[in-house]
């Protein structure tokens, strides 16, 4: 029994201590950021550095829809990340690319056909609905739908009383009182 | 020297395993309690043993010993202290070792606490967590040795992957996630004993492992929202989730560990759903195999690919060996499982419970399809396709908002059943929730329906948990005359599981808030900006200040401060980064994040002019973020209640 409980007390403990050290954290990441050396140079290191392409300004409209069509592509050089997400230098030409294109009067369909040609069907984050890709999107609700009927039919089946009959044993109050199953008997 | 002695204890600890595991058997054939005693010392002496392993390459990290193939691939002079340290976790070799050793831990603590109990329930759990063990000492002796030579031996190490010691979480998410991964195996040990002993028959084994479900359960949840955090932190997008693989390998163990936690009720309850919840806890455990196969046999690209080898055939065997040996015992015991078969009503708490299960699985199940979806198209059809955030926003949000709504239908519900006049009752406070949410969410201009969706169905469940908690409160005042704090106090110490679980439920819904707010409200621009320039979004202005650079020891760093400007006055500053680590090719963007419990000012340097002339950012205002972290903080607190030992009255 005092093995029991200190056993778990040491596992509430730990989860405890990644609550505080949770909480704590906005404090550490702040003393983390604290500047440790002077900042009037500026190292430069060869690699890497990336010049700012200049933003133009564009209407709201364009934006929208390059942010929509650009949240369909895949970055290629990222994790699952989209072109509209990613921060990646190629993911903003990529974007500035789909811009461009819109703006010079394609359609949505027409910039992501070109995207294919160029990468594949793998440059679409969402496969598209047809073929074989059917399935991806018909298994999950197929489950869905025949779990459903299913459980229609156990309770059916298996329900002894009338639906919403008078309460006598099932007020809540019975069922508050009774201690869930196992809270104090466990090992 | 000390690689020489890690490896010996490794291999020592195959044998102490290997002995241990087949001899409980025998032992129990026998009939001997006392060499079953003996086959427990195996658990505790893989303990010390893989213990001695692990402090040794902590060691061998920290001293920069690169003559052990781990600290030459990981390990670098110029790493600081506490990252060279948490670099135990941070590739393949490593993360098994220190997988390894929090399973002995848990092996360890299950044989201690239970040693004394009679019946083969326990010795055969112990068997099945040393074959588990076996698993992890064979993959850490064969295509996961840590402690490989290295000749000749190298001077420096290029140093842990840059994402991984570039924030601090780094230390708080992996062990949260092994804490909670590895503790899965911990119910299904109790299954396989349970199945092995015939004690399947009497719910005890449930009984027993109850705490160890929760806790795992509170751990991975705490580990999924502590790597949202770190993503959002690190990755410079503004988000915290993007289906990525591994991102879906932690999340498909919890959805069914969450079924299980809700469906073991029905059957201590009411003696229903025997059979499925040993398919849930089997599965639980598999998933946590197979998403771990999935992430580091590269066989799907993620963010946690580490370069591999053989392992993924390890891997794969280790699967099919736990599969076929789970299932035939599932497949034994179905005939003897005797279950209840009777509702008394179709409104009631176990009907929500059927269909909180459905949802759950069904959900997994989506997740696992979309997950492997790319390898079954390219192996059946030769296409390569992608399956992303659009397609599991689509798929999941249904299923989502229907969790969200019966997370306020199952607690307002008795189990057995309800009458007419007590359901309306029951149901006005949760109806007025959904309502005043909706209300609010239409009038800050919410027009997407899921979201509109989210926002009342968060209402109504929050509404609903609340007033449980009311309900308790009000009927202890009525009986003991006891003031609010005290019989809210009391209550909950009273029945510590079931209060535990609607804080989590609560904290659950704080977390959809926070989702849903975050993503439907944020707005973002891009602009390249002079020194002196300034940039909007939403109604918040920063003005480029300088962009500057530094040398750290074991990085450059490129940093743009901007101030933030408030009715033409500077009320702060922000400071994205990036930092270029000599391994990488790409700079690690080091966004910066205002918060206030409004939402997140959030700002990431793209790009900018060598000469410091110019810097393009990008600037996010994401609303309600923080209350993802707090409704995450608010769950664990609710599983903590939920397994703090019960005090003992005697």
């Amino acid at each position: 029994m005092t093995r029991v409980r200190s056993v778990f007390a040491a596992l509430s403990l730990a989860l405890t201590l990644a609550l505080s050290l949770a909480v704590a954290m906005p404090r550490a990441l702040v003393a983390q950021q604290a500047p440790a050396a002077p900042r009037d140079t500026l190292v430069v290191t060869p690699e890497g550095l990336r010049a700012g392409a200049p933003t133009k300004a564009t209407d709201p409209a364009l934006e929208a829809r390059t942010s929509a069509v650009a949240s369909g592509l895949r970055c290629p050089v990222c994790q699952g990340l989209s072109i509209q997400d990613s921060p990646s230098e190629l993911a903003q030409q990529m974007r500035s690319l789909v811009r461009d294109q819109l703006a010079a009067g394609k359609t949505d369909e027409e910039v992501r056909a070109y995207f294919i040609s160029k990468y594949g069907e793998w440059i679409l984050l969402e496969p598209k609905a047809s073929g074989f890709n059917l399935l991806v999107y018909a298994l999950p609700v197929l489950l869905v739908v025949g779990g459903l009927g299913f459980i229609i039919t156990l309770v059916r089946r298996w329900t002894v009383a009338p639906a919403l009959g008078d309460a006598s044993d099932a007020s809540d109050a019975s069922d508050r009182d009774a201690a869930d199953g196992g809270e104090n008997s466990t090992t | 020297m000390i690689g020489t002695l890690a490896h010996g204890a490794i291999l020592v600890s195959l044998a102490v395993v290997a002995f241990g595991m087949f001899f409980i058997p025998f032992a129990i054939k026998r009939d001997r309690r006392d060499w079953v005693a003996l086959a427990y010392s195996a658990v505790y002496t893989n303990f010390l043993l893989i213990t001695v392993a692990t402090v040794a390459m902590v060691w061998a990290l920290v001293t920069h010993d690169f003559s052990l193939s781990y600290v030459a691939q990981v390990g670098s002079k110029a790493t600081p202290l506490f990252y060279t340290i948490i670099s135990l976790w941070g590739a393949l070799e490593g993360s098994i070792l220190f997988w390894a050793w929090v399973l002995a831990m848990y092996a360890a603590a299950v044989v201690w606490i239970n040693a004394d109990r009679p019946g083969n329930l326990v010795p055969y759990a112990a068997a099945a967590l040393l074959g588990i063990s076996l698993f992890f000492g064979i993959l850490l002796v064969g295509p996961a040795d840590p402690f490989k030579p290295v000749f000749p031996v190298p001077l420096d190490g290029p140093g842990p992957n840059p994402l991984l010691q570039n924030h601090i979480l780094m230390a708080v998410h992996p062990p949260l996630l092994y804490l909670g991964y590895v503790g899965m195996s911990v119910p299904f040990a109790f299954a396989v004993g349970a199945m092995l002993s015939g004690e399947v028959l009497t719910d005890d084994w449930i009984k027993i492992t109850r705490r160890w479900t929760l806790s795992s359960w509170g751990l991975l949840s705490a580990a999924i929202i502590a790597g949202m955090w770190w993503s959002y932190e690190v990755l410079g997008w503004g988000g915290y989730w993007a289906w990525d693989p591994v991102e879906n390998a932690s999340f498909m163990p919890w959805l069914t560990a969450t079924a299980f936690l809700h469906s073991v009720m029905v059957q201590e309850r009411r003696g229903m759903l025997r059979l499925w919840n040993l398919n849930l806890v089997v599965g639980t455990f598999v998933l946590t195999i197979l998403g771990t196969f999935l992430t580091r046999s590269g066989i799907i690209s993620s963010v946690h690919a580490f370069t591999t080898g053989t392992i993924g055939y390890y891997f794969l065997a280790f699967i099919a060996v736990t599969l076929l040996v789970a299932l035939a015992l599932v497949a034994g015991t179905s005939g003897r499982l005797k279950d209840e078969k009777r509702f008394d009503g179709p409104a009631s708490r176990e009907t929500v419970f059927l269909l909180n299960n459905l949802f759950l699985t069904a959900f997994m199940f989506t997740v696992l399809l979309g997950t492997l979806f790319p390898l079954v198209a390219e192996s059946v059809k030769g296409v390569k396709v992608s399956v992303g955030e659009p397609f599991f926003n689509r798929m999941s949000l249904p299923m989502i908002v229907a969790l969200l709504f019966l997370m306020g239908v199952g607690p307002a519900l008795p189990w057995k059943r309800i009458t007419m006049p007590e359901l309306k009752a029951k149901l006005r406070a949760p109806l007025v929730g959904a309502a005043v949410m909706l209300a609010i969410a239409i009038a800050v201009g919410t027009r997407n329906f899921y979201a509109l969706v989210t926002f009342a169905f968060v209402g109504f469940s929050g509404a609903s948990n609340k007033f449980e908690f009311w309900y308790g409160i009000r009927a202890r005042q009525r009986a003991h005359g006891e003031n609010y704090l005290t019989a809210l106090f009391r209550l909950m110490a009273g029945n510590r599981r079931r209060y535990g679980g609607y804080v989590a439920h609560l904290g659950i819904l704080t977390v959809a808030l926070g989702i849903a707010a975050s993503s439907t409200f944020r707005t973002e621009t891009e602009a390249t900006l002079k020194p002196g320039d300034s940039m909007t979004v939403s109604g918040h202005t920063v003005r480029l200040k300088q962009v500057w650079g530094r040398e750290e020891v074991q990085r450059s760093v490129i940093g743009a401060t901007l101030e933030i400007v408030k009715n033409g006055a500077v009320t702060g500053t922000i400071e994205p980064k990036m930092n270029f680590y000599p391994t990488s090719q790409q700079p690690v963007p080091t966004p910066q994040v205002k918060s206030s419990i409004a939402g997140d000012l959030y700002a990431n340097l793209q790009a900018f002019r060598p000469d410091g002339s110019s810097a393009t950012v990008r600037l996010i205002y994401e609303p309600m973020v923080p209350w993802i972290w707090i409704g995450g903080m608010i769950v664990v607190l609710g599983s903590v209640l939920s397994i703090l030992p019960a005090r003992s009255r005697a």
